[in-house]
């Protein structure tokens, strides 16, 4: 395992060293070197320039997620409990899902203007499904005999969900978590693209438009480190779960 | 005056046709240990679940002390196929299960609980989780938690049908012990000849829906490992055995 780590890693150093000599060849509008955009980067997290913009777009994942997720929770384990409501909502859930989200963030804009509200609710909109869908089929999923138990035993529907239901199903849940995050930073980095002044998204815009390619670079870097940082805490989260459910500790 | 008396039970999956069950009648006196024997698909866990309360029967009378039962009881255990421990609970948690459900766990609930796997030979497990156990060890626990509900009627479900022929033999004798302990009524479900007659007072064999053959069991208690092994085990062995196959009625 570890010399596979250690390959991947010297893959990465033979990509960077390929861009850094093709680049020499092409302007920096159309590719930049790593080492300019390293130093972009640097600079620009130095003196401040990226502060607002990454307080921003982290500020609207976060309340996204939180929002969408929260819903899509709730409304999952309501609609995978109760039959009716789940044939009821299935419908529509179906329809909504083959509507393309992102396509609505201009109507949203129009609803909610060009501040933060807009692009909180594009992203708390492309989490919700995710965590929805996988919520669904996990509290289906937990096992009748153990159901029976808990009938046996005296336990109440709602003690039923809590004690069995979504802990047996958490790993079903996490697992469309670590989907939600991930579309998370797409939902907010679109929102900014169409209207917005402040944002990683509103900064790539610029940086098109200023024709500052190292800045777009170190941008969307920025981007993939936060990405990777919401993904890794929920693989965390899965990991200590997951720590009960094997063999060895 | 018997303790669970059964009358003329008939059970079937879709109204009317298809019967499982057909007019059943059984009596077990308080602190008997009965067995139910039969091929699968005879309708054997269907007549456990009804006399549990996990299914309703359409006709004719299931009553406990003279009660009726509609609903399963808090003074009836019931121990499944699979061992239906929680996988993301300790062994302890698993067995104080029957009480969280019903109230806050007292520091005797706790002493209980570790008397209990004290008896089942697991008290230095108590921190484990399950899957880190054999399987011969996640039946014990099921059994300890089993007792934690201080059953009067114990009903097991083919328990032991997924452990080899040594651990089963063990658990056989745990589980006497612990139901003479207790003075707990069993009723036990099984397709194994020798476990039925090794555990029972009286055995009886069902075939499609219906009891065809009971025996009582003479031999003495304590149950002892050579009582395997006499000719008048072999014998009530082998015409259980005819009798199974329809060739003595």
């Amino acid at each position: 395992m570890k010399k596979t780590s250690v390959y991947s890693f010297l893959l990465f150093i033979f990509l960077l060293v390929i861009w850094e000599i093709s680049s020499k060849s092409y302007s920096e509008l159309v590719l930049p070197a790593p080492s300019v955009i390293v130093l972009t980067l640097v600079d620009g997290l130095l003196n401040g320039y990226f502060t607002q913009h990454i307080q921003r777009t982290a500020a609207e994942v976060i309340l996204g997620l939180f929002f969408g997720g929260a819903a899509g929770f709730t409304v999952g384990v309501l609609m995978g409990e109760v039959a009716f409501l789940r044939k009821l909502l299935f419908p529509y859930i179906i329809a909504s899902q083959a509507v393309p989200k992102l396509a609505l963030a201009p109507l949203f804009i129009l609803w909610f203007g060009f501040g933060m509200t807009s692009k909180v609710v594009i992203t708390a909109l492309v989490c919700f499904f995710p965590l929805l869908e996988n919520t669904v089929t996990a509290i289906q999923l937990s096992d009748i005999q153990k159901q029976e138990l808990f009938k046996m035993l005296g336990a109440t529907r709602l003690q039923t969900l809590i004690h069995l239901k979504i802990p047996s199903g958490m790993l079903g849940i996490l697992a469309g978590l670590r989907v939600s995050v991930v579309l998370a930073i797409v939902g907010a980095v679109v929102g900014e693209f169409i209207g917005g002044s402040e944002g990683l998204g509103a900064l790539i815009i610029a940086t098109q438009a200023m024709m500052d390619t190292a800045l777009m670079f170190a941008t969307l870097i920025l981007l993939t480190i936060f990405g990777m940082i919401l993904y890794l805490t929920v693989s965390w989260l899965e990991k200590m779960w997951m720590k009960r459910l094997k063999k060895e500790i | 005056m018997s303790f669970l008396v059964m009358e003329d039970v008939t059970y079937s999956y879709e109204q009317g046709k298809n019967q499982i069950l057909r007019g059943i009648s059984w009596e077990i006196n308080k602190g008997e240990f009965h067995c139910l024997l039969g091929k699968s698909g005879c309708g054997k866990t269907t007549l456990l679940k009804l006399a549990a309360g996990l299914l309703s029967s359409e006709n004719g009378s299931i009553r406990l002390q003279g009660k009726e039962i509609i609903k399963p009881l808090p003074n009836c255990s019931f121990v499944f196929q699979t061992p239906t421990l929680l996988e993301w609970k300790t062994v302890i948690e698993n067995v104080l299960l029957p009480i969280k459900l019903k109230r806050k766990i007292r520091s005797e609930d706790m002493e209980q609980a570790m008397e209990y796997l004290e008896l089942v030979g697991l008290a230095s497990y108590r921190d484990c989780y399950p899957l880190q156990l054999s399987g011969g060890q996640q039946s014990r626990v099921a059994l300890a938690r089993a007792l934690m509900q201080k059953p009067s009627l114990l009903f097991l479900d083919e328990p032991f049908a997924a452990l080899d022929a040594i651990t089963r033999e063990e658990l056989q004798d745990d589980l006497l012990r612990m139901c003479y302990m207790h003075n707990i009524t069993v009723l036990f479900i099984t397709h194994d000849i020798a476990e039925a007659v090794y555990l029972s007072d009286r055995v009886a064999v069902m075939a499609h829906g219906e009891i065809v053959y009971q025996t009582p069991i003479m031999l003495e208690r304590p149950r002892r490992m050579e009582m395997r092994y006499e000719p008048y085990f072999n014998e009530l062995c082998f015409t259980l055995r005819q009798v199974m196959n329809g060739e003595r009625l």
